[in-house]
């Protein structure tokens, strides 16, 4: 890693010409909600003047520029009684501006899930290895809840990592490529007031947080609470609708679909992001519903999210952003339901009689 | 500086991006392609029931064919193009290098249209995938066998398994219950085990038919024909997810250890990678941490059986 | 055209309306860009907006419109009679539709308001199932082609028919729409059928569920997000009636 500062007029040239040059996105306001407040999305960029800087989230992640909504797996062409399958790995250079520490901690996690298992994804790797990242660290909202999954600092996974320091932006350069491109334009080593202001908003950064969840021993404690009447309660609350997952930066889970095109000259197999939530997730050929309640769904998607599976040394994979908690319209939201999974189990601290330590 | 470009260039993904993870089944001379499958053509296929037909496959890149190795208990995914993708276990003996055995079921939309295949016809295999049963480690001992309905398919791959090297076994018995005479499997191959090998095989229905001469009842009612010593056997188990509760806690009150049986279980899978998430059991993938898992791992599983 | 060692059949199609806008039936003239490949799919045996051939030797019948006079009941039983297979063809034909917002006020009424001076004669809608088995539906108002199209690959190549089971919110959320809600406006994705690939929405109209519901809605949860927006029940109510597709849930939940 190598670190400079940079004016903010000069990062906007840099970022100007980079936009200017390559396929990119940056949050945009899309809309105002009800309330008054902006809604912003990863969208199209082309300058420095399209990217929202100070904008707070954005309603979506953006894994699906790494793991689309819908995706080509493969494709089958038949000619007379034969077939022969095409496979192509291709993707085009993206630069994605501001990116917030935990997006890119997000795609960190993508990374362990889909690139270090036994069966890597050439078509995530495509995408990862073409897109150029540049990290904003920002203010956290006050349902922000990353500094708690440890997830409010980055350290790898971008190319460029920008932190706020007044005038100028601290910058941490974490590829050869990214380095190339600022040796154009004015930057210097920071000096020791530069790393004083880094140290002090990055202090700030952490003092602001309004949310905490306790995730200490979670995994431990969603094993034991698996048959947890709290399941059932928030259970009833979901529409089934997959929103939290849609709009999640790490829910990765999908479904194969094949179907012949309309000409019946090929076939295509297609990937389509899933959702636990749904309500065939787990449904078997025959009908069966391994899953049929609204809790059973639900608590997996918490257990995905909060326990991790043996797949990634079972690593927690939610990053604390709280995008499903904003997006869903039922209220559920990882805070909520984490204390209140704990909290069901204190309650009954009062009840037992005495225990060891506790007379 | 306004003239100067700052145009990302295309980076190509390529073998050495995988060398810390390359799979067995993708140890190609080309490109790695997770996704492709070895064009097979079907070289025969058998009725076997109202149900289940038996399709044997070769891999026709003489290439391919001599990388595919599998162990007994591995399924692969088959595929059918334009209709999908099924998982399926593998039931032929893994010491034939020239062809693969699949018994499949009429269950869903890609079976269904497997059905309509003539032999000739090319279909794609994708795999071996999956956990295998510990046959060494069950060298040794006593083994059986416990199949209900059309779990009696991935058995017979550990059962060819121990039929070549029988004399790393001592007594090997397969209790196998069906709802009907019509629906058993495989039974013709038998006579010839039961001679030669002294695999011995017991039978049930639980409906008789007027031709039917054999026993009549639950898999369980078969435990009265064998003795089991606790000590030294191994057990296998495949069937319905109701038949592993029954006949698991049964062996486990018989005093077998709960490491020494193992089941194989059964999930809707689409990728057959680990990676959609559709198999999981509790906190485990039924493709790449099973299908063969021992009794004490289900144990562990929330949802299991 | 051949595969794999069979054969597919082109599928002997017809298509019939009732009480509707034949809207749907258009449908299946849109989409140019795969139109001539969708077309040689189809042995198009009756069906007056695409040809003036008219056969009765079908398999397949696409029923679109509700039935709301006795002879389309006559009709309808003479298509079910001769069709293999019959579809529910469009949101008339799966749940009534907006023709059953006669059912809201005194038939006499509707009649005076609608044919002052008129006779005519007419009756309660009714639902294509009410009258005949329906061997499948697809739904839409109109329905999307894209879907049709799909669902004709299915039938002409032995896959089975499905329609997605899931609510519009999956791709409403795939196509970075701002949700509706957070708009201040009630729409019925949540509870609706996938399928349309969110159209409504993407041009940012409340969905009105002309899909019908999705499978295993929460019907309470819903009612209960409408009213801790503090959003009208009374609109509410209006639009889970609009296409008569929510026929059996009560949308009046505490």
């Amino acid at each position: 890693m190598i670190y400079k500062v940079m004016a903010k007029s000069e990062f906007k040239r840099f970022t100007d010409a980079l936009l200017r040059d390559n396929t990119s996105f940056g949050p945009r306001q899309v809309d105002s909600d009800s309330r008054g407040n902006a809604v912003y999305q990863f969208l199209p960029v082309t300058s420095s003047d399209d990217v929202a800087y100070d904008y707070t989230s954005t309603a979506s992640s953006a894994k699906h520029f790494f793991l689309p909504f819908r995706e080509e797996l493969s494709r089958f062409v038949f000619r007379d009684q034969e077939w022969d399958q095409q496979i192509t790995y291709e993707a085009n250079p993206i630069v994605l501006i501001g990116l917030r520490p935990c997006d890119i901690s997000a795609l960190n996690i993508l990374d362990d899930v889909l690139l270090n298992g036994h069966f890597p994804s050439p078509y995530y790797l495509a995408k990862r290895k073409n897109t150029f990242v540049i990290g904003m660290d920002h203010l956290p909202l006050a349902d922000c809840f990353c500094k708690s999954m440890n997830h409010h600092t980055i350290s790898t996974g971008f190319n460029v990592f920008c932190s706020d320091i007044g005038e100028d932006y601290y910058v941490s350069i974490n590829s050869s490529k990214a380095f190339n491109f600022l040796k154009e334009f004015n930057t210097r080593d920071p000096r020791d007031d530069d790393n004083c202001r880094l140290v002090e908003r990055r202090k700030i950064i952490s003092d602001s947080f309004l949310s905490e969840v306790d995730v200490t021993a979670l995994p431990s404690i969603l094993d034991i609470e698996f048959d947890s009447p709290v399941w059932e309660k928030w259970g009833n609350k979901c529409l089934n609708c997959g929103t939290c997952a849609m709009v999640c930066p790490t829910c990765y889970c999908y479904s194969v679909e094949e179907s012949f095109e309309t000409n019946l000259k090929s076939a295509v197999r297609h990937k389509r992001l899933y959702s636990c939530n749904l309500v065939d997730f787990a449904e078997v050929a025959g009908g069966h519903n391994f899953r049929p309640k609204n809790g059973d769904r639900l608590k997996y998607r918490y257990y995905h999210q909060h326990r991790g599976f043996a797949e990634n040394a079972n690593q927690q994979i939610c990053v604390g952003c709280n995008r499903c908690g904003r997006a869903c319209l039922a209220g559920i939201n990882p805070k909520d339901v984490i204390n209140d999974l704990r909290m069901e189990k204190e309650s009954c601290l009062t009840n037992i009689s005495s225990s060891p330590g506790r007379i | 500086m306004p003239d100067k470009h700052f145009v990302i260039p295309r980076q190509d993904i390529n073998r050495e991006d995988f060398t810390s993870s390359i799979p067995d089944f993708n140890r190609r001379s080309e490109f790695l392609k997770t996704d492709m499958g070895y064009k097979c053509i079907i070289t025969n296929i058998v009725r076997l029931t109202e149900q289940e037909k038996l399709f044997k496959l070769r891999i026709i890149d003489t290439l391919e064919r001599n990388i595919f190795r599998f162990k007994p208990g591995q399924f692969l995914m088959l595929e059918l193009p334009g209709y999908g993708d099924v998982p399926i276990s593998i039931s032929s003996s893994n010491s034939n290098h020239e062809y693969i055995e699949l018994c499949i079921r009429k269950a869903g939309h890609v079976t269904s249209a497997l059905f309509n295949l003539a032999e000739g016809a090319h279909v794609a295999i994708r795999g071996p995938f999956g956990s295998a049963f510990p046959m060494d480690e069950m060298s040794g001992h006593n083994v059986l066998l416990i199949a209900g309905g059309l779990g009696f398919a991935p058995l017979r791959a550990p059962l060819f398994w121990i039929n070549e090297h029988r004399e790393r076994f001592l007594n090997v018995n397969v209790l196998y219950g069906v709802k009907e005479p019509s629906q058993l499997l495989f039974t013709y191959q038998f006579d010839e085990w039961e001679k030669i090998s002294h695999i011995v095989l017991h039978t049930i229905v639980e409906h008789a038919d007027a031709g039917w001469k054999g026993h009549h009842g639950m898999i369980t009612d078969l435990f009265k024909d064998i003795t089991i010593d606790p000590e030294t056997t191994y057990a296998v188990v495949c069937g319905p997810p109701v038949m592993f509760k029954v006949v698991c806690s049964y062996l486990d009150k018989l005093g077998i250890p709960m490491n020494r049986m193992f089941v194989s279980l059964e999930r809707r899978m689409h990728c057959g990678m680990g990676k959609c998430c559709r198999c999981m059991v509790g906190s485990t993938f039924t493709c790449v941490d099973g299908p063969v898992f021992d009794y004490w791992s289900v144990m562990n599983l929330k949802e299991a059986i | 055209m051949k595969h794999l060692g069979y054969t597919f059949e082109k599928l002997k199609i017809a298509s019939f309306d009732f009480t509707c806008c034949e809207g749907c039936q258009l449908q299946l003239a849109n989409r140019e860009s795969t139109l001539t490949d969708f077309l040689e799919l189809l042995d198009i045996r009756n069906f007056r907006e695409l040809s003036s051939e008219q056969h009765d030797d079908y398999d397949i019948a696409l029923i679109e419109g509700s039935i709301s006079r006795q002879d389309e009941i006559e009709r309808l039983q003479a298509i079910r009679r001769q069709a293999k297979t019959l579809v529910a063809f469009g949101t008339c034909a799966c749940f009534g539709g907006v023709n059953s917002m006669k059912k809201k006020f005194p038939l006499k009424e509707s009649i005076a308001e609608v044919y002052p001076g008129m006779p005519v004669q007419t009756m309660l809608v009714k639902k294509i199932c009410e009258v005949v088995k329906v061997d499948f539906s697809i739904p839409g108002c109109p329905v999307n082609k894209e879907e049709v199209e799909r669902i004709m690959v299915c039938l002409a190549t032995g896959s089975h028919v499905t329609l997605p089971k899931h609510p519009v919110c999956v791709e409403c959320k795939a196509q970075l729409n701002t949700c509706m809600f957070e708009l201040g406006e009630i729409c019925l994705g949540p509870i609706t059928r996938a399928g349309c690939n969110a159209v409504c929405t993407t041009g940012k109209t409340s969905c009105l569920g002309c899909r019908g519901p999705s499978e295993e809605i929460n019907m309470p949860a819903f009612v209960k997000l409408v009213k801790d927006r503090e959003l009208s029940l009374d609109e509410l109510q209006e639009k889970i009636a609009f296409y008569n597709a929510f026929d059996g849930f009560n949308s009046h939940e505490t």
